[in-house]
């Protein structure tokens, strides 16, 4: 019996040693909602900020801020797949923002940054000839399923080529 | 037509992918990537003000135990302490709260490793209602925010499979072993000093430390002492005395925390004694306590 109980002792009494009652409880006192949501509105502004000045583009009023790493250039939103579009609720939806658009971000080959660094677009083309030409080879016959290859394509071409996905 | 849905209460879990755990590219690839995801500096001392060491031991003893009540996954509590670490690293935190941001880093775990998460409401339960549910979604967002959205972390779980397949264990042996592996983890995590250290060597540091600690009466070699060291430490190209040095703390620090269950029980063995009266059944409890700590006498196999 002795031996039972000692091979019970459990995973929880082995690394828990400051509670073994359940785990519900609270740490460290009551939060107070208004600070907290003070807080939150704190962290988020200041989040945008550094991504602002990471960009170079101030996000609350969409407009390139001067002096940034980044040369910001306005594209159509036509020209972005759909999910990229502003969608503004209530006012009507993509209609309502038509004359809004997006911005495209040509980056000089001298700010090429470790974080997600941009790829020039002599780059982008040459690589997409490569893309391209596979679904013609395979789809010799007319099967009109598509192939991964095919999101690929409609994916980057969205800068360079302004050919309309889904058109 | 009525459809009728014959899908089970149960969680169907895929099997070990043999193209992944048998290719030396996936674990050369971890190894590769395992520092992207250290924290950054001891921010106890460089970032936290409020915060102190022994808060993070409160909040990561909760967090474990919420894990194990939920049954979440084996690495879903090492992941969302490695989301909290790298959290505290850059952003101070005042000590209230710091149990949102565990339930936070639980919730983000447990979404990307779980087929079933846990529910926000479910957190904030286990909270004592301290926080709403909205408010864990909202910090959500700012935890995702410090953490670049990189949530596919390397943790030493990752490796278990990796290094456990390259020594000469016997068959019957291995759902033990992993089984104390994860459990010496999991102690791992929730211990500040171990949150620098890369996983890669938390988790070779476990695999030897569990292999000492059940001591195998198997006959082979490789599998005693130095040599066990030796091998272990080729298998994830870790420093052998690096290694040494962080399988001896992973048994220090199970020593410590076995110590203080121990303590705990005997204190609240006390208190009933003084509520109840002495009774036969405290009478043997002295000599559980004087029991040497021996891995082999714990069961941590989950009901």
């Amino acid at each position: 019996m002795c031996r039972t109980r000692k091979t019970m002792v459990s995973r929880k009494r082995l690394l828990s040693p400051l509670e073994k009652c359940s785990a519900r409880r609270m740490l460290f006192g009551p939060v107070d909602p208004e600070q907290l949501q003070k807080e939150y509105q704190d962290a988020l502004s200041r989040d945008l900020e550094l991504a602002c000045h990471r960009w170079g583009f101030d996000f609350r009023s969409e407009e390139p801020l001067a002096g940034g790493d980044f040369q910001w250039e306005r594209v159509p939103d036509t020209n972005v797949p759909l999910p990229y579009r502003p969608c503004l609720v209530g006012l009507g939806g993509a209609q309502g923002v038509g004359g809004l658009a997006d911005m495209s971000v040509q980056v000089g080959l001298s700010q090429c940054g470790k974080e997600s660094p941009p790829c020039t677009p002599e780059k982008y083309t040459a690589k997409l000839q490569d893309v391209e030409t596979t679904p013609d080879k395979e789809n010799g016959l007319k099967r009109k399923q598509t192939d991964l290859t095919d999101f690929y394509q409609a994916k980057k071409r969205v800068v360079d080529t302004p050919r309309k996905s889904g058109q | 037509m009525d459809l009728l849905c014959l899908e089970m209460d149960t969680i169907i879990r895929a099997r070990p992918d043999p193209n992944i755990l048998c290719d030396d590219r996936v674990l050369q690839s971890l190894l590769n990537i395992e520092e992207r995801f250290i924290p950054q500096c001891s921010y106890f001392k460089c970032v936290q003000k409020d915060i102190q060491p022994f808060m993070r031991r409160m909040v990561a003893t909760w967090m474990l135990e919420v894990c194990e009540e939920q049954k979440c996954e084996e690495e879903v509590f090492p992941l969302a302490m490695n989301y909290l670490d790298r959290f505290l690293a850059v952003e101070p935190t005042k000590r209230c709260n710091l149990q949102l941001l565990g339930a936070v880093c639980m919730f983000l775990a447990s979404k990307l490793k779980e087929t079933r998460p846990l529910t926000a409401e479910k957190l904030c339960i286990y909270t004592d209602n301290s926080i709403r549910p909205q408010e864990l979604l909202d910090w959500e967002l700012v935890v995702l925010g410090k953490l670049k959205w990189n949530l596919a972390a390397v943790t030493p779980n990752d490796f278990i499979e990796h290094i456990v397949r390259k020594l000469p264990l016997p068959e019957g042996k291995l759902v033990l072993i992993r089984k104390h592996v994860q459990t010496f983890i999991a102690l791992c995590a929730t211990e500040f000093n171990f949150a620098m250290y890369p996983p890669s060597m938390i988790a070779t540091g476990s695999v030897g430390a569990a292999i000492c600690g059940l001591q195998l009466d198997s006959g082979n070699q490789s599998l005693w002492g130095d040599s066990l060291t030796d091998l272990l430490a080729k298998i994830t190209n870790t420093e052998v005395d690096l290694l040494k040095e962080c399988q001896e703390q992973i048994e220090r620090v199970l020593v410590s925390s076995l110590r203080e269950g121990r303590q705990q029980q005997q204190q609240q063995e006390q208190q009933q004694q003084v509520q109840h009266g002495p009774s036969s059944k405290t009478v043997d409890e002295p000599d559980q306590a004087s029991t040497p700590t021996d891995v082999r006498n714990i069961n941590i196999y989950r009901e």
